[in-house]
Order: structure tokens, then C-alpha cells, then sequence
């Protein structure tokens, strides 16, 4: 679904709630605060039948359901490839020498962006509209976006497993449903498991029958580490990072609002949809070299794509000023001069839609705040985490 | 694959254990969602189906979805209900896309609207529309069966006057067709291997009485095990209705008790305690 549906307010309401967004602190329609989500209710492992799945039910009444299959697929050989696997000392020196620290047992995983496969059905919208497949673009340019993700699909050379993705909105699109499908999104993959791989080398994958024995796709930490690491390039475990979430961020005048409503996306400036994984949870790092004792708590969290998204606020009907109201005095046909100059230039209390791309220091300050260590996103991993223990 | 299920014989035990009358679990919620104006969550055995029902409301712009449309096509005299099956890719053992055109998902549409517009009251509400999405999260035989009874509790939550439940349920015959087996038994509510493998139809009953509002039968069966499946699934129809009613009643009780809902004139024979 477009971002921009319909939304039924007034010139005059759209003006009331873009003044009262744009006071220091905003006051939002439904009084949280700027930084705060709609609460949530969310389930994982609700079908026995998937690999992992999960249920993510906003107060709203908005919900979602997210199943990953997996399925065992032969990888397409491409020539040449082979006179690179049978150096396997030299494996370092193909190219990803970046990867180093990572161990030479994963150095030979490679990962391709085709094994993931991710569908969006939305109801009352066509499988091919080009909303829907914008959303399913996004949440799956976010997960393969450090190519991290398609490597633990991995199984041999011969074979990797590919995951099937599907997300279901069950209500109504009542809001823009991104955060939505990417909070479930992260929860289903967190609960995804696969078969633990009995086979050795490039045989022909062969798998334990003990679902209780699976691993899971993102392992979990069973306790927080004792021996407090000083950098983080010294626990090289790629197994630290986390599925991706994408958040709805605007920004009114000043103001950087979270996980806007509907009728606050009506008045955006500037609306961004921004994919961010947590690194190590809950680990603590030292920032910086030298500055001893300043630690922070808070994952390093990792920028992974930005996307703007078109607000509805740009397809409103901009109101009229009383000076430019033919109904309130103003003389018409006259003066097509001053009425050109109401257009131009903002009144006080007036609607006028945004026009123009985002300022930069805006766009900066979004992904700023949305960086920030132990902020927001902070949060909602830690929430998400706790539902999926939980 | 057929399977081989004349282990029936040896027993008089199904492959999942039940005898030849006895339905599956079956597990009901209503009004599982806040944002809509009527919705359920059904499970018969491990078929999971959910439902969303907006509506009576204004017909939206017209789509050329093909869903099943039923009843008076909204400009007439009764609203339309409109009805769209999603199945979801992992919903059966093996992952499987299903498009919005699929001819099977339309037939299910269309089986399920006319099923429900027969029951609703929609000449009370001329010029409007009822949309029904159903969502099948796990299948596991016996769909259409779990798609109505899913629509008609949410219609039931919705709010939407109709002249009763509309249950249904599936029935078998335990021998396949080519065995052409006179002797052979009646079973009740097919899973997925029976269904791959045996004769079966589905029915829909009208409330507590015997009045069938939809039959279908997709297999080969010989005419005379007919009657036999048809008044054994007619049974399991009255045992479903019972489950959904319990299921109405219990979740009315419960929004009494809480004060959601004020107790109406007709509830005081309810035991509210």
C-alpha cells in the first residue's frame, strides 16, 4: 500500500496538528512522547508447522503475522568458482580479506541475495501493487543489506537453504504498516530454526530429526559474558548481529517523531524509513580508545539502509488565507498579484503542504537520534528480544 | 502419494487415532482483533484459518479482484458480501505461493460468500457491502469447512443480523473409491492424509436444523455411500455448531462480567455469576 492513502482531515485540522507537532516537546494526538511506540502485544512459534514465525498485534488494533520457511536448494555452480575452492588454504586471498578476523572456518561461506525470498500480502490490494512490492523491497533490501544474513543459509558448497519469507497483514491497513512488518519480520527470524546438519562436508545435506536439537538461525546468548571485552573486534562472531528493523521516522519542523500514527504521517515534512541492526546485545564497549572508564551501555548499533518515503502530507489541499478568501472580503480577479503572494509565502495557522526535498540537517538528525546508543532503537530490540524469550 | 490406510480394518482407528465419529479439536476465539468490527481465529485440528469482517459498510471503489461477490450486487436492494480467501505461502507442509487469481482460492470465495449471504440479513442494509478476508495459516484438510465456520463466527462478532450459525464440517467414507467397497464406513471430519487418499465431501448446515446450505464434493464416490457421509456430516455440523456456540456464549459471559458490554433484557436466563 502507498504511503499516501487517503487521509481524511481538514485543511484547517491539518494546520492545528503540524502547530501542535512542531511545539518544544511536541504534543502528539494520542500523548506519548516523541521517542515513544504504540504498545504492542507480541507472540513467537505460533504455527508449529514454519521454521519460525511470529504475531505482532499494535494497540491500534493493526496486526501482522510472519512466517519463514526454509527449504534445501542445490547452489548453482558457476565455472571458475571451482579453481578457487580447491586452494582451500589460500582462501583468505579471494578477494574478501575484510573477513579475516571472522575465522577461517566461515571464510569459505558465501551467501547470495537470491536465497532469500520475501513476500508481502496485503489485504483488499493486488499481489503486484506497487506499494506492496516497495514494502517487501525494503524490509528485504535491509536484511541482506551487509550480506552477512545470506551466509548463514550457507550448508556446503553444494547446497544452501532457502528461506521463504512471508508477511501477512491480517487487519486493515489502518497505518502505514512498515514498522509493523518489519518488527514481526525481526521477531519471526529471531524464533527461526533450522535443522541441525548431521552430514560433513559437501555430501549431500543430511539433517537431525530432533526439531529440540535445531539451532537457531540468530543464536542466542545463554548469559551475558563474564570477561568484559575492550573492543569489539576481539569477539568476532558474526553470530552477534541481529535481524534488521526498519523504523518510521518524520520530522516536523524541528521535531523527530517515532512511529508516527496515520494522522501524523498527514503532516510529515519529511518521512524515512530507516533499517538499523544491533551488533553485540546488550555487550559493553568502551567508546573510544583512550577515554578509560566512560562505558556505555547499549549495543553498537549498525546503519544499514535509508529510504525517504513519499508523506501523504504533499497530496494535501493546501487551506486559504482569510486575506486571499474572496468569502471574507478579499476582491477577486483584481488582485491575481496578492493572491500569487498568498500562495508564496506561509500564514500563520494556514495548511500549506510541504514542497521540496528534505533539508539536510534534518535528514542528518534523523538518522543521529536513531543511532543514538542506548536510545530508541535500544529499546524496541531490547523489548523485542524480551518477547521472544519471553 | 496415496497412503495406505486399510489398517482401518484392524482396529476401526483412524490414522490419527480417532474413531470413525469423532471430530478433531476444535478451538474458537472471537474478536481476536481491536481494529476491525468483527474477527475469529479458528482451529480444527491443525487447519488454522483467521478472520476479519468489515462492513455493513459503503462499497469501496470496485476492484477487479474477482473475489466471490454474493447476495444482491450492492445497488439493489441487499448489501454484497465479499469475500477473499489469502493463503499464506507456509501454511502448507511445503512452502507454496498462491496468487490472488488462483482458480481453487476463487471457488473457495465464492463457496463461502454465497454460504454466509444465504444466513446474513443483507436486505437490512441496502447499497453496502460486508467484506469477509480470511487468512489460512495452517492447512491440514478440511478448509473450506474451518473458512466458514471462521466467517460465520466473525459475523456473529461483527455484529451483522443472520438467521443462525452456519456450521460445517467434512465427511469420508473409508475406503477409497476403486475399492468399491460396499461395507465401507462413514468417517468424520477428513485431515490431510484422508483427504489425499478417500472419498470426501463438505457440508454446511443450517443452525440446529438439517437444512444444508452448501455440499460439496470434489472425489469419486459411489452413490450409495453418499447418504451415509451426507447424514454423518450432517451430525458433525450440529456437534461444530454446539463448539461455536459455546464459543459465543462463553466470550459474551466474559465481556458481561468485565462491563464491556451492559447486560441485556434477553440474557437474564444467561447464567452470569
Amino acid at each position: 500500500m502507498a504511503s499516501s492513502q487517503h487521509v481524511l482531515l481538514s485543511p484547517a485540522e491539518l494546520a492545528y496538528l503540524h502547530a501542535s507537532l512542531s511545539l518544544t516537546p511536541p504534543i502528539r494526538p494520542d500523548g506519548r512522547s516523541p521517542t515513544q511506540f504504540r504498545p504492542l502485544v507480541a507472540e513467537t512459534g505460533i504455527l508449529p508447522g514454519t521454521n519460525g514465525s511470529a504475531r505482532i498485534c499494535f494497540a491500534d488494533g493493526t496486526e501482522a503475522i510472519v512466517g519463514v520457511k526454509a527449504e534445501v536448494e542445490r547452489t548453482a555452480q558457476r565455472p571458475g568458482e571451482e579453481t578457487v575452492f580447491l586452494e582451500e588454504g589460500g582462501a583468505g586471498g579471494d578477494g574478501d580479506d575484510e573477513e579475516e578476523e571472522a575465522g577461517q572456518g566461515l571464510d569459505k561461506r558465501k551467501g547470495d541475495a537470491s536465497w532469500v525470498e520475501m513476500t508481502v500480502e496485503i489485504p483488499g490490494l493486488r499481489d503486484d501493487d506497487s506499494g506492496t512490492a516497495f514494502l517487501a523491497a525494503m524490509l528485504s533490501e535491509a536484511l541482506l543489506a551487509d550480506g552477512e544474513f545470506a551466509k548463514r543459509l550457507w550448508i556446503n558448497r553444494r547446497f544452501h537453504w532457502k528461506l521463504y519469507l512471508d508477511i501477512i497483514l491480517i487487519s486493515p491497513p489502518l497505518s502505514y504498516p512498515l514498522p509493523l512488518l518489519s518488527l514481526t519480520t525481526h521477531l519471526a527470524l529471531l524464533s527461526t530454526r533450522l535443522p541441525r546438519l548431521k552430514s560433513e562436508g559437501d555430501e549431500d545435506p543430511f539433517f537431525d530429526d530432533d526439531w529440540a536439537a535445531a539451532p537457531y538461525l540468530f543464536p542466542r546468548t545463554t548469559s551475558s559474558s563474564s570477561t568484559p571485552s575492550s573492543t569489539t573486534t576481539k569477539s568476532p562472531t558474526p553470530a552477534a548481529t541481529r535481524p534488521p528493523i526498519t523504523l518510521l521516522v518524520m520530522a516536523v519542523g524541528n521535531n523527530i517523531i517515532f512511529d508516527p500514527s496515520k494522522e501524523e504521517l498527514a503532516v510529515a515534512d519529511v518521512a524515512l524509513a530507516v533499517s538499523v541492526t544491533g551488533l553485540s546485545p546488550s555487550h559493553e564497549t568502551e567508546t573510544g580508545g583512550g577515554t578509560a572508564g566512560e562505558k556505555q551501555t547499549g549495543r553498537n548499533l549498525r546503519l544499514l539502509s535509508i529510504r525517504t518515503i513519499d508523506p501523504p502530507s504533499r497530496l494535501t489541499a493546501p487551506g486559504v488565507a482569510n486575506a486571499a478568501n474572496t468569502a471574507y472580503g478579499a476582491s477577486n480577479g483584481t488582485s491575481n498579484g496578492t493572491q500569487k503572494m498568498a500562495e508564496a509565502e506561509a500564514v500563520e495557522g494556514v495548511w500549506r503542504p510541504p514542497r521540496g526535498g528534505a533539508k539536510r540537517m534534518v535528514l542528518g538528525a534523523l538518522v543521529q537520534k536513531v543511532l543514538e546508543r542506548g536510545g530508541v532503537v535500544d529499546e524496541v530490540l531490547d523489548a523485542l528480544e524480551g518477547a521472544d524469550s519471553g | 502419494m496415496p497412503l495406505d490406510t486399510s489398517t482401518y480394518n484392524l482396529a476401526l482407528l483412524r490414522v490419527d487415532g480417532r474413531r470413525w465419529n469423532e471430530l478433531r479439536r476444535v478451538h474458537a476465539q472471537i474478536r481476536t482483533q481491536a481494529a476491525a468490527d468483527g474477527s475469529s481465529y479458528l482451529e480444527m485440528g491443525h487447519t488454522k484459518v483467521m478472520c476479519v469482517v468489515t462492513g455493513p459498510s459503503e462499497p469501496g471503489p470496485r476492484r477487479g479482484t474477482g473475489g466471490g461477490g454474493a447476495g444482491g450486487a450492492g445497488a439493489g436492494g441487499a448489501a454484497e458480501v465479499v469475500v477473499s480467501i489469502v493463503i499464506a505461502g507456509f501454511s502448507s507442509v511445503d512452502r507454496k505461493r498462491h496468487g490472488r487469481g488462483d482458480k481453487r482460492t476463487l471457488e473457495l470465495q465464492s463457496t463461502v460468500a454465497n454460504a454466509l449471504a444465504a444466513s446474513l440479513h443483507i436486505h437490512l442494509f441496502p447499497h453496502s457491502q460486508v467484506n469477509i478476508s480470511l487468512h489460512v495459516l495452517s492447512q491440514d484438510g478440511s478448509l473450506l469447512a474451518a473458512l466458514i465456520n471462521a466467517a460465520a463466527l466473525a459475523c456473529v462478532d461483527a455484529g451483522i443480523p443472520m438467521t443462525d450459525y452456519v456450521a460445517a464440517c467434512t465427511a469420508g467414507s473409508t475406503s477409497t473409491y476403486a475399492a468399491n467397497d460396499e461395507g465401507a464406513d462413514p468417517l468424520l471430519d477428513l485431515n490431510h492424509q484422508e483427504e489425499q487418499e478417500l472419498p470426501g465431501l463438505t457440508v454446511a448446515t443450517l443452525g440446529e436444523s438439517d437444512r444444508v446450505v452448501v455440499l460439496v464434493c470434489e472425489s469419486r464416490v459411489q452413490v450409495s455411500r453418499l447418504e451415509g457421509m451426507l447424514a454423518v456430516g450432517v451430525d458433525g455440523c450440529k456437534q461444530v455448531r454446539e463448539i461455536l456456540d459455546r464459543v459465543v456464549r462463553e466470550k459474551g459471559r466474559r465481556m458481561v462480567q468485565e462491563g464491556t458490554v451492559e447486560k441485556g433484557i434477553g440474557l437474564n436466563e444467561m447464567d452470569v455469576d
